[in-house]
């Protein structure tokens, strides 16, 4: 019943529905999914509904982590589920604490023992769609260790514990509050058999913690709460509540996702074409002058005829020369040095606090070796991002990123190349941007490095939602063409039914990713 | 050859001789060289930061080469009229220092061959003396790219210039790559050759008396390779 998730970093804990039975006995902060995260913004770049979070409370060993797991169950095709338990929550003790722990004479079973405003706090990041470092709390060491926890991007929040319903800051932060009622007499028989068998306590010893501390907590604290809640679900043979659950949390998900489908940024590619004014002036919008040299580089890679090995080599060089660019549109500020010859001279500085890369997965790769080229030690994070073979939805699959964007406060001050090969409909442009200002990016400390954009492509939706973000590439094509893809599903795997729809750039360098890795 | 001051540098940014380029002055280019001419910078700083400026000035030389219309086919099955170049090209590097700047040619350009001429000071004449070349033997029909990171009076660039004449290799054919230049150096070797492109990334002040470059960077070789 503890939590004992222990990785602090990424976004790791993808656990696929099958695996659900198994992951839940020892993982309690756990992010499920069950495919790729379609949009969570509109047009204007903006988010369109906050996540759906809902609240279990109820005695020790009433049953709510079961509660949780078969909502989740039975809520099926809910993209991501994060399931967040009180228990992380715990405060940072004191030494005389942590020894009155240890000698079980520590009340865990008080509100005071948890740090409610950082649980709500932490609630309110990942209703808002933020990203959140939760505690990470040992119950061997009776103490809340240094490391954190990295959750991001889920569309449903379950937040469970004894106090969940208590505290009104968390209370208000629930879409849906169930308050999970079992008798006395059938918890504290769960309890003595779960703490003897799997925490090898002594029957007495959890008797008198019981009498101590769990039941003065219920009467006073718990119980009491039970009025604040929606729904009150008996802690045993309760599928026909948690069915009414499922149903209702469904229906209010449809219904949100119904409201802002006409929002949606990338309904249609064909809306998004029209929108497209072809402008591309303006200083957010950075073409790299078009030398011979340039030209020639632009010759080689668009040339179907080009040698795999040749297209790599020019591809890096490219790479190299689009980065060093990027980097010019980076403040700097005054610095003065002496020079061997025992000259001052005033130079100038890189005036940055934090600068990283993000790379979305294929394409990005290919502008990776040029970032490293230029900052050795960058650290350079990954994002996956799909089109839906049906919907033509991206949907955005794996986040991976750097701890400079991980923790928000760093974020304020961290600048970001963001690396794709080419911006054609946008979409995952689109998602890549939302996925970092989620972070606390700012918006004008993002610039999307890319080798191609189409002129007449979501370009303009792209700036008319992230006006701030600075775009550079070496090459605009004119032209964007529907095209169906045979023998490629959505993963880009062989697959030889269906297809799937896809946009071409023309005159274009083919698919870039294939070319260079393939 | 007064250079003035401008408002952000000390040093003057603008070229001022027909056959010299110089990069971009950008804020990010100046702190590039603020790195370098740091005497208290690493060698390893060093090394990584002079070669990020020795490929854009490299990118830059490139520019100068001619190109012809080329049409290609793309992937996609559209046309694009592109070009491509032409003439085959060669490193040519003054030791010791413009061996530093070989690695961040062949990253721009891919095993292109060099040739190496070794130029030091004849102690009894006092004038750049030739002590050692070699150089590919087609050199005549190709482009050549020389490689020297420093030029201060220009002296041994002016010679290694004459040797590639003697080889054959026509003026204008002659780009000459170089990190930091002294306005006195850059005035004697254009006006000796005129039709000979330089690619400079940045012009100082001047020249001390002891010919060092001020502000500069010391001795490059010594930097990159001994310290």
């Amino acid at each position: 019943m503890l939590g004992e998730e222990s990785k602090s970093d990424l976004y790791d804990v993808e656990e696929h529905r099958r695996d659900l039975s198994e992951s839940f006995q020892t993982k309690k902060n756990t992010i499920l999914k069950s495919h790729g995260r379609p949009p969570w913004y509109g047009e204007d770049g903006l988010p369109i509904c906050d996540a759906f979070v809902i609240g279990i409370g109820g005695g020790s060993a009433s049953g709510k982590t079961h509660v949780a797991r078969q909502i989740v169950k039975s809520l099926g095709s809910i993209p991501t589920i994060v399931i967040l338990s009180q228990d992380s929550f715990y405060k940072h003790h004191t030494e005389e604490e942590i020894a009155l722990a240890h000698a079980s004479r520590f009340d865990f079973d008080h509100p005071d023992a948890l740090d409610m405003p950082m649980f709500a706090a932490c609630l309110a990041d990942l209703k808002a769609c933020r990203q959140s470092n939760i505690p990470v709390y040992s119950f061997a060491e009776h103490q809340r260790l240094d490391e954190t926890k990295y959750l991001y991007g889920a569309a449903v929040i379950i937040a469970e514990g004894i106090m969940a319903l208590h505290e009104p800051a968390l209370r208000a932060l629930y879409d849906l509050k169930v308050f999970v009622q079992c008798d006395s007499d059938l918890m504290l028989a769960r309890r003595i058999q779960r703490d003897v068998k799997e925490r090898g306590r002594s029957v007495e010893g959890v008797l008198e913690q019981y009498l101590r501390y769990v039941k003065p907590a219920f009467d006073n604290f718990v119980l009491p709460t039970s009025r604040h809640a929606d729904i009150v679900v008996p802690g045993s043979n309760n599928s026909v509540a948690i069915e009414l659950i499922s149903t209702h949390i469904r229906r209010q998900m449809n219904e949100r996702a119904g409201h802002f489908r006409k929002n949606m940024a990338v309904r249609s590619v064909d809306e998004c074409l029209k929108l497209a004014d072809g402008k591309s002036e303006g200083s957010s919008f950075i073409v790299l002058p078009q030398t011979p040299q340039l030209k020639g580089i632009y010759t080689i890679l668009r040339d179907q005829e080009t040698s795999r090995e040749n297209f790599i080599f020019v591809v890096d060089r490219l790479a190299t020369f689009l980065i060093e660019k990027a980097m010019e549109l980076l403040p700097h500020k005054k610095k003065v040095v002496v020079t061997p010859t025992e000259t001052e001279c005033s130079g100038k500085e890189l005036d940055v606090k934090n600068i990283c890369g993000v790379s979305v997965i294929r394409s990005g790769g290919p502008l990776e070796k040029g970032l490293q080229q230029v900052l050795s030690d960058v650290a350079i994070g990954s994002l996956l991002v799909q089109s839906d073979a049906e919907t033509g939805d991206p949907l955005l699959l794996h986040v991976m990123l750097p701890k400079f964007i991980r923790h928000r406060h760093l974020a304020v001050d961290t600048w970001v190349f963001l690396l794709d090969a080419q911006i054609g409909t946008g979409a995952s442009a689109f998602m890549a941007i939302r996925t970092l200002l989620d972070h606390g990016i700012q918006q004008d400390h993002i610039i999307f490095v890319t080798f191609l954009v189409a002129r007449n492509g979501g370009l303009s939706v792209l700036r008319n939602a992230f006006p701030g973000v600075k775009i550079i590439c070496g090459a605009v094509d004119e032209g964007l063409r529907e095209a169906w893809l045979e023998h490629y599903n959505s993963k880009g795997e062989e697959h030889h039914e269906g297809g799937r729809k896809v946009w071409i750039m023309e005159p274009g360098m083919g698919h870039i990713g294939d070319r260079y890795y393939l | 050859m007064a250079a003035t001051a401008v408002k952000t540098s000390q040093i003057t940014p603008a070229a001022p001789f027909p056959s010299v380029f110089t990069l971009p002055q950008t804020a990010q280019l100046e702190a590039l060289y603020t790195i370098i001419r740091d005497k208290t910078t690493s060698r390893g700083d060093f090394i990584f930061y002079s070669n990020r400026i020795i490929r854009l000035l490299v990118e830059e030389g490139l520019n100068h080469l001619p190109v012809v219309p080329k049409a290609v086919e793309t992937p996609t099955g559209s046309k694009y009229e592109g070009v491509s170049f032409e003439g085959r090209i060669c490193g040519v590097s003054i030791l010791r220092a413009g061996e530093a700047m070989e690695a961040g040619l062949r990253e721009v350009c891919r095993s292109v061959r060099i040739g190496k001429i070794l130029i030091q000071r004849d102690e009894e004449t006092a004038l750049p003396k030739l002590f050692y070349s070699k150089l590919p033997e087609d050199i005549a029909s190709r482009y050549v790219l020389l490689l020297d990171p420093m030029l201060a009076t220009g002296g041994s660039a002016m010679k290694a210039v004459e040797i590639l004449k003697e080889h054959g290799v026509l003026e204008e054919r002659i780009i000459f790559i170089n990190l930091v230049a002294a306005p006195e150096g850059l005035k004697a070797f254009s006006t000796k050759f005129p039709a000979l492109r330089v690619i400079t990334g940045w012009i100082d002040k001047g020249l001390n008396e002891k010919a060092y470059i001020i502000p500069g960077l010391g001795d490059f070789g010594e930097r990159r390779y001994c310290e």
